[in-house]
């Protein structure tokens, strides 16, 4: 086993790692930016190395600085999380070639999935349907105008190398497919380094679930169950659960066989995801892609299971046999996830800046929260707006929803707008609560994207403003330890307008 | 002196209108009362009695016995204030200087100013000062947090001025580029 690893990431995702590594006895290795000198990912870790810079090109995606901070500290793996070079099989070269262990799967099978018009082939070859598509093409090519005049519109343009909702753009009239096929080609440059997109089908509103999949690269290939992403908002996941709402246990195992048959013919080699969009009327699912590397949601599959994925992708890169037969995978319960992003779910989701200023995450049974951010931290614009993932577990689905949504209205977040507000909306929304939706949820509500209009929330919310704007003036005392309990407590009592009720 | 009485307006999550507050005496503590825009459907206000051990936090009662945390910070001249998981942001309005009397989000309304929707760089600017442009048209292509971001127009006019250039970053709510009337109006 390896003593020292060196986590090449940030936010929570570097912390989550650099925790098992710890549970693991294995020395953790952080990298860090200027704008992150002082995150919790750095101070957790047991040694650090900054990478010189602010930007994510300068630093995370550094391949060069990175593996050369590796060499230097002695690292015998890299651990490369999500996002940046994750899915980079020039960075799982440059490792190799180093000597140093890269966690996560061969160079090969990454360039292979990382390629969603390859990715299509391996499916296909492994008896798998994907979501019809064309060849790759560029704005004005036959190939693009045979597939839409297939197809129709709306359709996809994907971008080839895309990843994350980035990429990729719903095209609804023939006049704008250029003009969408050179944005999305343009932003995928800029985003992975390869402009080159395809045309895919479009198929709307469905359920996004994907299959966990655990390979040792010595035949033994498991999958860990499914999870439910289909809250979405720009394309992004904003909310899983496991097990998924829409299917059956013919469908679970179905699927979960599918992403079996795609990994092994994909050679694949640790942990890894299969992404499908599936039609729940119909009981038809397709593949979209297989993500090479942990997820962001990965937690939930976690709690389920009562397993560590971290642990299994250090021991699998470590050589390690996986003992984990597929009829030893038994989910226990429901988990659900909720991604807290800073960003205004009223404003089309912008990204809020600022600090930090009150950060006070709730606590209790069944909860997990995945945090990169500690109280009076700047949130800058150098990297993804996501603050921290919050899991509930429960033994029943309606237990765990039931948890996070009052867990939600715990979570104090002062300084930075967040989308809290939202993702508590969705938990008490009755068609959430049946488990019916799809992609298009956000869509079809768009009561759960407006400020609740709840009067009497706001009424209050206005009196205790003007109650602490008075305080900070020295209007109001603060109440103090030491004095009588009747103190400090103040009635506030609005009226609709003059002559309603008067002060006296 | 400490001010007996206050002017507050809500920028976030809905803007509205000033309401002023006033605090008296009363049998039990301090009594606040508010004036000005309250939401409609409710004729008689509500009573809250609000407890606050700690600086930048409190819990209020309502008539009806439910409780709530409630937490709130300054930044800058904006009152931040969590409660019940909600997020709202008022700001104070200054009696001698009118400052603050137009809300955060009015401006740019109604005006010809296209601003950034949000903090990151310029990439492209596709309009030049004197073209013409049609409401939602594309003007400027941003980046930000890795996504790019379409400006469009906010209404049909002419070009006036283009504030910014590509590669230039800008804050939310900089002005990127301010529309003039159309020729023919």
């Amino acid at each position: 086993m390896f003593s020292k690893v060196l986590v090449a990431n940030r936010g929570e995702i570097a912390v989550r790692v650099g925790q098992t590594l710890r549970a693991m006895g294995i020395a953790p290795v952080a990298v860090y930016s200027e704008p992150d000198a002082g995150s919790p990912h750095v101070s957790m870790a047991a040694q650090s190395v900054a990478l010189p810079g602010a930007t994510a090109e300068e630093t995370h995606l550094n391949i060069a600085a990175i593996v050369r901070a590796a060499l230097d500290c002695g690292a015998e793996a890299i651990h490369p999380g999500y996002g940046f070079l994750s899915e980079n099989p020039a960075f799982a070269s440059a490792c190799r070639d180093a000597g140093i262990a890269f966690i996560g799967p061969t160079a090969e099978s990454m360039a292979a999935l990382g390629d969603k018009l390859r990715a299509k082939d391996i499916a296909g070859r492994a008896g798998v349907a994907s979501v019809p598509s064309s060849p790759e093409c560029a704005p004005g090519d036959a190939a693009a105008a045979k597939f839409a005049e297939r197809w129709g519109f709306p359709l996809m343009v994907k971008a080839a190398a895309g990843g994350g909702g980035r990429g990729m753009r719903l095209v609804n009239r023939r006049q704008d497919l250029d003009g969408d096929m050179e944005l999305a080609s343009r932003e995928a440059q800029a985003a992975f380094g390869d402009g080159r997109v395809f045309l895919e089908r479009y198929v709307a509103h469905p359920r996004h679930v994907e299959v966990q999949v655990l390979a040792d690269g010595q035949g033994h290939t498991v999958h860990l169950g499914e999870r439910e992403c289909s809250i979405q908002r720009r394309h992004q996941k904003i909310i899983e659960e496991t097990p998924s709402p829409a299917l059956t246990p013919e469908l679970r195992r179905r699927m979960g066989e599918a992403a079996v048959a795609v990994a092994r013919e994909a050679g694949y080699v640790n942990a890894g995801t299969v992404e499908f969009l599936l039609d729940a009327r119909a009981g038809e699912f397709y593949f979209l892609e297989m993500n090479a590397r942990l997820q962001v949601e990965h937690p939930i599959t976690e709690a389920v299971l009562g397993l560590d994925l971290v642990e299994w992708q250090v021991r699998i890169a470590a050589g390690e046999r996986l003992t984990l037969g597929q009829d030893d995978v038994a989910p226990r319960g429901h988990a659900i996830e909720c991604r807290i992003y800073a960003e205004d779910p009223y404003r089309d989701f912008v990204p809020s800046t600022g600090t930090l200023l009150r950060w006070r995450p709730p606590s209790g049974p069944g909860l997990r929260l995945d945090s990169g951010v500690v109280e009076g931290q700047e949130v800058s614009i150098y990297y993804d707006p996501m603050l921290a993932k919050l899991v509930a577990w429960g033994p029943t689905r309606e237990a765990s929803l039931a948890r996070m949504e009052v867990a939600l209205s715990e979570f104090l977040a002062l300084g930075v707008i967040t989308n809290i507000p939202l993702l508590r909306a969705v938990m008490q929304h009755s068609q959430f609560q049946r488990g019916e939706y799809d992609t298009g949820f956000l869509e079809w509500n768009p009561a759960v994207t407006r400020p609740a209009a709840s009067g009497e929330a706001r009424m209050m919310a206005q009196a205790l403003a003007a109650w602490a704007s008075a305080q900070s003036d020295g209007a109001v005392a603060t109440q103090t330890s030491g004095t009588p309990a009747k103190a400090g407590i103040h009635r506030v009592s609005p009226w609709q307008s003059a002559g309603a009720r008067r002060l006296p | 002196m400490t001010p007996r009485q206050g002017e507050m307006r809500e920028l976030y999550p809905q803007p509205g209108e000033a309401y002023r507050y006033r605090i008296a005496e009363g049998e039990e503590g301090l009594i606040f009362g508010l004036e000005g825009e309250t939401p409609a459907g409710l004729e008689s206000g509500i009573t809250l009695e609000i407890e606050s051990r700690e600086a930048g936090e409190g819990l209020c009662r309502t008539e009806a016995g439910r409780t709530y945390a409630f937490a709130w910070v300054w930044v800058g001249a904006e009152l931040h204030l969590w409660l019940d998981g909600g997020l709202y942001v008022f700001q104070r309005v200054e009696p001698a200087t009118g400052r603050g009397r137009r809300g955060r989000a009015a401006a740019g309304e109604g005006s010809g100013d296209v601003l950034a929707p949000m903090p990151g760089a310029v990439l492209e600017v596709l309009v030049a000062e004197g073209d013409r442009v049609e409401i939602n048209q594309t003007v400027m292509i941003m980046e930000s947090m890795k996504m790019e971001l379409v400006i469009t127009a906010s209404r049909s006019g002419v070009v006036k001025r283009v504030s910014v250039e590509p590669g230039q970053q800008v804050e939310r709510g900089t002005r990127l580029l301010e529309l003039g009337p159309e020729q023919d109006e």
